[in-house]
């Protein structure tokens, strides 16, 4: 098994049919690209294709939506081979998806839906992230999902249970911080508390993305700009960890390459101030 | 305490089936209820699922208007909850679904229009070939010629419409208005294949349809000669089948061909 912490890959984007033929014409700055793993779980044709080019000339992480990880039903193995054989392809710098379930008997509804922080669910999870990671020869990337509702049976705080996730099963994590704001305003709790209640050594990505305020709670939507509230999120969460692997997820309202990289600009500069603050810090 | 398997049976139930009983393992947060709270997953199942349909048959959209798509759409997304774990094959029953649920069934068209949707949709990604190069026909010798069989190339699906729903589609693609619908006085057979990483179609006259089909089934050239001569006369018989062939290659409808003496 390959245990080697993945590299720090620096700002990157999530690569969308829109954007492919501005990609693959300009050359654009960004440092790497995330894929959605499914959509080139796929016979063959132009995507794939597309996929082999933009490969060739920027590093590539693959992001899955359906591994269902937590999910008491067996584990798909059918899927689990396609990915596999889409990683040997790719060969990408890290795979992850979500600490979450996506389905029971055959059925996937397609959603990130939550777990119960029990020690039953730890146990379960922590089995499947072995058995998964085992059968792909590397280690796994889990990401916190956004949630709206807690249920009445949980026994600790979802950074507890994420953190005995990594650390029992011994994956890396993917801090996706506009998820942590939003299921901090939807259950009450203190994002500070998350950000410090999560191994800093585990993890290798973060996540920034838009969602949408519905005043009683916030729904992770992924079609508007990041607000500011999570971009001080996103500065405190680079103060916290350091330099970590950033990429910005816009899956709806999808705007012009530009917007996207200016967004991603606006990450690249919090990230170099927080950096020259340390520095001046320690200069001091 | 619930299980976690039954939790989630109990979760998803409520999801799909509007079964409450979810109700009371979940909480109330300081600002919301849990029937609110809980509706945003109810919601976002539907609403993924028929943007989803929406982007797969934009066509069929078109052609039936927002109300009518969304009707279709939702009785599909009731009565087909999602089996499969790529968002993609989703769809995949959405022809047949709108041939056999009223009132889309009497209106023939529409499900031709979702057939040649989603058979575009499945040459776009459909498996890799490369295809059967004209120099390595033209290599074998004339006398080996009445044994070669022809291989399809994988993404080439064979259509067969009883209405214009080709022309339909097409208009509605070109932002035109679309024809008024027509039953056809024989049935139309379309090629639908990828050929330079684009998805086409084209309709194939009764011959070249009877040829086609043959030799998928790997007829012999010399047989199919043979048909194409018994289905329209033997003046040029070889010389249509010959043509057919050569658009075939042309378009790279074809992925391989081989003698076969045995």
């Amino acid at each position: 098994m390959n245990t080697t912490k993945p590299p720090y890959l620096g700002f990157g984007l999530g690569l969308r049919p829109q954007h492919y033929e501005e990609i693959l014409s300009g050359s654009p700055a960004i440092d790497w690209f995330e894929v959605i793993s499914e959509n080139y779980m796929i016979p063959g044709g132009q995507p794939l294709r597309i996929l082999d080019q933009i490969r060739e000339r920027y590093p590539i992480v693959m992001h899955g939506v359906s591994l269902s990880i937590a999910s008491t039903a067996p584990l798909d193995m059918d899927y689990l081979g396609a990915l596999k054989t889409l990683a040997e392809r790719v060969n990408p710098r890290w795979i992850s998806d979500h600490l979450c379930w996506t389905g029971v008997h055959g059925v996937n509804l397609h959603d990130l839906l939550p777990v119960p922080y029990t020690q039953e669910a730890l146990d379960h999870v922590v089995d499947r992230v072995s058995q998964v990671q085992d059968f792909l020869g590397r280690r796994l990337t889990l990401e916190n999902v956004s949630s709206y509702v807690s249920f009445g049976q949980s026994e600790m705080t979802e950074w507890e249970f994420v953190t005995e996730v990594a650390n029992r099963a011994d994956c890396w994590l993917l801090f996706d911080v506009n998820n942590v704001y939003v299921s901090a305003f939807n259950h009450g709790f203190s994002t500070d508390e998350f950000l410090h209640g999560v191994p800093r050594d585990r993890v290798v990505q973060f996540h920034v993305a838009g969602h949408s305020h519905e005043e009683s709670h916030i729904i992770d939507t992924h079609d508007h700009p990041v607000c500011d509230e999570v971009w001080d999120f996103y500065r405190e969460a680079v103060t916290h960890f350091g330099p970590v692997s950033t990429m910005i997820e816009r899956d709806d309202n999808i705007p012009p390459l530009a917007e996207v990289v200016a967004e991603l600009d606006i990450a690249r500069n919090i990230a170099r101030e927080v950096q020259e603050g340390a520095q001046l810090t320690a200069a001091e | 305490m619930t299980s976690l398997k039954e939790l989630q049976e109990s979760f998803q139930a409520g999801i799909l089936a509007g079964d409450d009983a979810i109700l009371g393992e979940v909480n109330d947060s300081a600002r919301e209820k849990r029937t609110v709270l809980f509706g945003v997953y109810r919601n976002a199942y539907v609403a993924r699922l028929a943007e989803i349909l929406g982007e797969d048959y934009e066509q069929t959209h078109a052609y039936l208007g927002d109300a009518g798509f969304a009707q279709l759409v939702k009785a599909y997304i009731d009565a087909n909850p999602s089996d499969q774990r790529n968002v993609r094959w989703f769809g995949r029953h959405f022809p047949d679904f709108a041939r056999e649920t009223a009132p889309f069934a009497n209106h023939r068209e529409v499900t031709e229009i979702a057939a040649l949707e989603k058979a575009l949709a499945d040459a776009f990604d459909g498996p890799d070939a490369a295809p059967l190069n004209i120099d390595a026909v033209a290599a074998i010798p004339a006398e080996d010629w009445p044994y070669l069989t022809f291989q399809p190339h994988p993404t080439a699906i064979r259509l067969a419409f009883d209405t214009n729903a080709a022309e339909i589609w097409s208009a509605l693609k070109d932002e035109t208005a679309p024809p008024a619908p027509v039953r056809l006085p024989e049935p139309q057979a379309l090629l639908v294949w990828r050929q330079d990483l684009m998805a086409r179609f084209r309709p194939l006259p009764a011959e070249e349809a009877m040829m086609w089909a043959e030799a998928a089934r790997g007829v012999r050239f010399g047989v199919l000669c043979e048909m194409v001569a018994t289905f329209a006369g033997e003046d040029e018989a070889e010389l249509r089948a010959a043509t057919y062939l050569r658009g075939w290659i042309d378009s790279g409808l074809l992925a391989g061909c081989r003698v076969e003496t045995g």
